[in-house]
């Protein structure tokens, strides 16, 4: 399934571009992420406790960062296993310098496979693009917060 | 079709279920009809440790008419509100809502507080709930707490429930006046649940104009909601087909909507206006009498 | 013989158990000390199998034993393919992945447990890692290139076949016009009420394995099983209890049916396995799947000069019993109800990382009359002619008795008057009134279509040199000696009716009530080696082996009955049950009940009959059955939404001979209701993964009561030459011939809007694209 759309932050685009590849902000941002441990370059395992409401599921995940070309795009790519399933996850991001802040744009592509595929159809896309949100506004404020501090 | 290991505790009261809930924290979830939780659970979505039956507390189950609101117990069962005599006097839209839920098993089992509280992006509750500018009554444990309709579904199956709290009562003012109501519902083929499901309550005044319009829409979106535009527009409007229609058009505002295998985005906001549409004609042809 | 029960809408004996929830199925039989099975399927389409650690599951509490591939595909043979085609590539399948899944499913270990509980918790404790491989999905792609899931063979093309007859070049070139249209049956779930189920018990001293399992071939399973098993085959008895609905699904044989054998064995425990119903949808094999290209060449007035149909058939990753066969039934039926000089169909089966397809009610019959219905309409919308003028123009003159219709598929349907069912269709909807009315109703801005479909389709499989494993069918018929009736039939009914319908036809031979004749089939151990239920044989190839038992049965009878009443050469006539002559001036009679007590104290026989009253036959076919009907549906699209709404549904089909009217417009609506769900609804999606995404009934839509239209029924009668009573078959008449009319409707009353085609499920949303004149996918 595709996903795309785009976020307007109001940081500049290096910091935002900073942060985009720090594995302490991406914890803070990719939702449900419990831990992030580096295991090479551009490549991080993590634990996810991700879902929508009640339904919620533990992911053990791969983390990397593709075509990192600072400071406009870089492509992140999540694959999670977990009980019900798994999803793969990528995301190709471009940021754009617009009025002082920065427009991130972003297309990417999301597989779901196992339970959370035969039974989730209904809400996937509604499910990825929440997800989406959560992961731009923890961005939002972590790039505030940040450029505050 | 075999859900993992847990611990069933029937609660005994409400008190009973606040503090169970209290006690087994994020592991426990409340079982009321269980029509959405069970098969979640059948399928391994969800894996409570405990389950709280609270089908069995016997006070959370009413519909009544007091002090100028319709009060319902959140364990009141879809039947009851299909098949309620009250309710159909004095606020057909719930007992029209009911018969589009599920089927007659559903029904019979399924409730009210339980769907709410699921916020199923498609369910039916949701729509005529925030027609309604309905009420939600929350216990938990420092008390009770009074959450609108329009502010309780927050995404994609969650509600503002904080983790401890139980949805006790859903409660209304008694529609008056020249009341004119009406669910319309473009059903998924094989789900059954709503594609598209838009509620409407308006009032006429002396002159035949909109006195005041409720409209809420489920299915669109990921989460169900208030079609402000639509009320917006209705409101001193002379309900003709032109304003009817014209209001109809903001059905979706402002809305992402959802895209599945049925039906792309696209046409969920053309459903929602046409629905909305079709709604809106029956409200105001009931209005008259 | 007084037809007393045959012909009428005699009420289904086997319907009282079935209402009240007292039948019993697979899961309802209970044996002490049962074990329970659960499955470990793949998650993913295509990848190879790093590792696979069953530990924690064996060690879990309740669990008695994890089996994978490597233990059982050693000791079971491959899942068998029964159907033989030159130059096929048949796939080693094996019941447990052993190194590389191919579809999402795919069974890959088994846990067996104390409970089904237990078992089902362990399977979430087996810990797989998967190396993933590139998917192919669609049929025509793959055909082309692109990954190879069976490396051995280096393609993925399992096979192609050109079939037909004519020179269809020559034939197109003769064309004033030639009509061309690519054409999608998209794969369908069967999606029986009850899904597949398997119980299993050994008895080592007997050294006997007895195995329930839902299936429509109780024989022909046992067979196979045996065989997969390495077993003796009279040391397997194979019981298809109540079997809740099979649509073709369950005419095959499973790994889950060979394996439960085998762990029984292994365990010296019955042990049982339900398959849940996300299974069902993944594992159980899928029907159509299609894509194909159709050029039909026409003269200006209509006239058929050929058909060439060029496809590429979704065989899914491996075979199963018949997977590589359908497309060649579709190839037979290309014909359809016309004449039509040359036909070609080229087929090429394509292996796609998805489960096999196979027999689904109607097995490749469907997609023929699809094909050539749709290839009418769109010559009728070329011509600017009369879709119904079009049909009648390429109608064979009536036909039947010894004078059969050849067709250039290399057929010879059996008898026919296809103007027959037409014209009472016709009549019934009146017709020339529904386009005036369709007429007027544009005129007011409404969106009416009216589609008809003529169809034939082939029944009563068949003749034994046409069927993979035999195409007879058996009967026994005794009478106890209390007189009561027992039928041992070797096809196996489930559903269909036929406990009522053979019961009848002894009723009437032997003058019985019905409620004393008892219908027994399904239990190899008990009844006399048969084929099956499938391909509408149950009553035109079963029945016709009861009739010929039931008539042996008479001549006995009637020949002792002669004997006792001392009747000499005096003729002995038989009424009502009493066997009468004339004797010495003198009216004699005895009841056959009589003659069957006679029969079986054997104090009084003739010197060279045998005692007891039973008698076996074996009915061959020489030649298939060809029902044939016309369906008209009339609907009206609501312009705002795109929402398709019946007005009418009428269908008229002639299965021949009828024994039971109730019977034959059950299985036509249950049919019709299957068809409208193809036309309209169903259609089984795998995402660019492979992934089924509409897995459960939450997202693939069966129809319900409210999305069928009321359908008024009738019929015709044209008996088949074929065999004595006449009958034809009706079991898929409904899903053939009704897909047609759906669609045909719907674009008939698009066509204003310049829609000659549209491929099935035709969805709300589809059809309001294109009164909107929106593209497909703008978001």
């Amino acid at each position: 399934m595709k996903i795309e759309g785009s976020h307007t932050l109001q940081s500049a685009r290096d910091s935002v571009f900073a942060a985009l590849t720090d594995p302490n902000v991406l914890q803070k941002c990719i939702p449900g992420c419990e831990e992030l441990e580096k295991t090479g370059d551009n490549q991080y395992k993590a634990r996810l406790s991700a879902g929508v409401g009640t339904i919620k599921a533990v992911f053990t995940a791969t983390v990397f960062m593709e075509e990192v070309r600072p400071p406009s795009h870089y492509k992140l790519v999540v694959e999670g296993k977990a009980q019900p399933g798994f999803v793969k996850g990528t995301g190709s991001l471009d940021l754009e310098e617009q009025d002082g802040g920065t427009l991130i744009k972003y297309t990417g592509e999301v597989n779901v496979g196992g339970m959370l595929a035969s039974v989730g159809q209904r809400m996937l896309q509604a499910t990825a693009s929440m997800l989406a949100g959560r992961f731009f506004s923890a961005l939002a404020a972590e790039t505030k917060a940040k450029a505050i501090g | 079709m075999i859900p993992a290991q847990f611990d069933y505790i029937a609660a005994k009261s409400l008190d009973d279920a606040l503090s169970l809930l209290a006690k087994h924290k994020d592991d426990a979830k409340l079982l009321a009809g269980g029509h959405s939780l069970i098969p979640a659970m059948k399928l391994r979505l969800m894996q409570p440790g405990v389950l709280i039956d609270i089908s069995k507390i016997k006070d959370l189950s009413y519909i009544r008419e007091e002090g100028g609101h319709v009060r319902i117990g959140a364990l009141t069962t879809h039947y009851q509100i299909e098949s309620s005599d009250l309710l159909r006097r004095i606020c057909p839209l719930l007992p029209e809502t009911a018969t589009h839920l599920g089927d007659v098993q559903v029904r019979n089992r399924g409730t009210i507080g339980g769907s709410l509280a699921h916020a199923d992006p498609a369910a039916d509750w949701p729509a005529a709930i925030l027609a309604l500018d309905a009420e939600l009554v929350v216990a938990g444990g420092k008390g009770e707490r009074v959450i609108k309709a329009e502010d309780f579904f927050v995404e994609l199956l969650t509600t503002a429930l904080k983790p401890g709290e139980i949805l006790r009562e859903i409660r209304f003012a008694v529609p008056k006046g020249k009341v004119g109501q009406s669910y319309a519902k473009f059903r998924h083929p094989a789900s059954g649940f709503a594609v598209v499901g838009v509620a409407v309550s308006l009032t006429k005044d002396g002159s035949g104009k909109c006195q005041s319009a409720g409209v809420g829409v489920t299915g669109v979106s990921a989460k169900p909601y208030k079609a402000k535009g639509v009320e917006n527009a209705l409101k001193g409007s002379a309900l003709d087909g032109k304003s009817l229609s014209a209001a109809a058009a903001h059905a979706a505002d402002g809305v992402e909507a959802n895209a599945d295998l049925f039906a792309s985005a696209e046409y969920r906001k053309h459903l929602a206006e046409a629905y909305t549409r079709r709604a809106l004609d029956a409200a105001v042809s009931r209005a008259g009498k | 013989m007084a037809e007393k029960y045959v012909g009428k809408s005699v009420k289904r004996t086997e319907d009282p158990r079935l209402i009240q929830g007292l039948a019993h199925y697979v899961d309802d039989i209970k044996l002490p000390d049962t074990a329970h099975a659960a499955f470990l399927r793949s998650i993913y389409a295509h990848a190879h199998i790093k590792s696979l650690d069953v530990g924690a599951a064996r060690r879990a509490p309740g669990v008695l034993a994890v089996f994978t591939g490597l233990e059982a595909s050693g000791a079971i043979g491959p899942v068998p393919c029964a159907a033989a085609l030159p130059g096929l590539k048949v796939p080693d399948y094996r019941v447990l992945a052993t190194n590389k899944v191919c579809f999402v499913g795919q069974p890959i270990a088994v846990v067996v447990a104390e409970n089904k509980y237990a078992a089902r918790d362990a399977v979430d404790l087996i810990q797989v890692e998967y190396e993933e491989l590139p998917v192919v999905l669609n049929e025509e792609k793959a055909a082309q290139g692109g990954p190879v899931i069976h490396e051995k063979f280096g393609t993925n093309i399992a096979y192609t076949l050109t079939a037909g007859e004519g020179d269809i070049e020559a034939a197109l070139k003769s064309a004033d016009k030639i009509v061309k249209q690519k054409i999608l049956h998209r794969r369908l779930a069967p999606v029986a009420m009850e899904p597949r189920g398997v119980l299993a018990r050994y008895y080592p001293g007997e050294q006997e394995l007895t195995l329930w399992t839902s299936t429509q071939i109780p024989h022909l399973a046992r067979t196979q099983i045996a065989i997969m098993l390495g077993m003796p085959e009279n040391k397997l008895r194979l019981i298809a209890p109540e079997v809740g609905g099979g649509f073709g699904s369950k005419l095959n044989v499973y790994a889950e049916e060979a394996l439960m054998g085998w762990i029984s064995m292994e365990l010296d425990r019955p042990v049982k396995w339900i398959e849940t119903r996300r299974e069902n949808m993944q594992a159980t094999i899928h029907g159509r799947g299609q894509t194909g290209y159709i050029e039909v060449g026409c003269k200006k007035d209509g006239t058929i000069t050929g058909l060439r149909y060029n496809v590429y058939a979704d065989m899914g990753a491996y075979f199963q019993l018949l997977t590589p066969a359908i497309p060649t039934l579709t190839g037979l039926m290309l014909s359809g109800c016309y004449k039509i000089p040359a036909i070609q169909m080229n087929a090429t089966g394509v292996f796609t990382n998805k489960v096999a397809t196979d027999a689904y009610r109607g097995a490749g019959r469907p997609e023929a009359t699809y094909v050539v219905e749709r290839a009418m309409d769109l010559v009728a919308a070329e011509l600017g002619l009369d879709a119904v003028a079009v049909r009648r123009k390429n109608f064979p003159a009536p036909f039947g008795g010894d004078k059969p219709f050849k067709t250039a598929t290399g057929l010879f349907y059996d008898s026919g008057d296809y103007e027959l069912t037409l014209k009472k269709a016709l009549d019934m909807a009146n017709y020339p009134k529904l386009r005036e009315d369709q007429k007027r109703a544009r005129n007011e801005g409404r969106i009416v279509g009216i589609g008809v479909s003529t169809y034939v389709e082939i029944c009563a499989i068949g003749p034994s040199a046409a069927a993979p494993a035999g195409g007879w069918e058996s009967a026994t018929v005794r009478i106890e000696p209390t007189a009561k009736v027992t039928i041992l039939t070797g096809c196996s009914p489930h559903g269909q009716g036929q406990e009522t319908s053979f019961a009848q036809l002894a009723g009437d031979h032997l003058g019985v009530n019905i409620n004393d004749v008892t219908v027994i089939h399904g239990d190899t151990a008990i009844v006399q080696y048969g084929i099956g239920t499938f391909g509408s044989r149950g009553t035109a190839v079963g029945g016709t082996a009861v009739y010929m038992a039931l008539e042996k049965l008479n001549e006995k009878a009637t020949k002792l009955a002669a004997h006792i009443l001392e009747a000499g050469s005096a003729p002995v006539t038989f009424q009502d049950g009493k066997f009468s002559a004339q004797v010495k001036g003198e009216n004699k009679s005895i009841t056959i009940q009589e003659v069957a007590l006679a029969a079986h104290l054997a104090r009084n026989l003739p010197p060279d009959m045998e005692p007891g009253l039973s008698a076996t036959s074996f009915f061959e076919p020489k030649n298939f059955t060809f029902p044939f009907g016309s369906h008209i549906a009339v609907v009206e699209i609501d312009r705002d939404t795109g929402e398709i709404h019946f007005q009418r549904y009428i269908a008229v089909d002639d299965c021949g001979k009828v024994i039971n009217p109730l019977l034959v417009h059950g299985q036509v609506h249950g049919g019709i209701v299957q068809a409208i769900g193809q036309a309209l609804y169903e259609e089984v999606v795998y995402d660019d993964q492979g992934q089924l995404v509409s897995g459960t009934l939450m997202d693939y839509a069966v129809p319900r009561a409210e999305m069928v239209p009321w359908m008024e029924l009738d019929r015709t009668e044209t008996p088949s030459p074929v065999n004595p009573m006449g009958v034809k078959g009706v079991g898929e008449a409904g899903t053939i011939g009704a897909t047609p009319a759906v669609v045909s409707a719907v674009i008939d009353a698009l066509s204003p809007f310049g829609v000659r085609h549209m491929d099935m499920p035709i969805k709300p949303e589809d059809v309001w694209r294109i009164i909107n004149k929106k593209s497909a996918g703008a978001a």
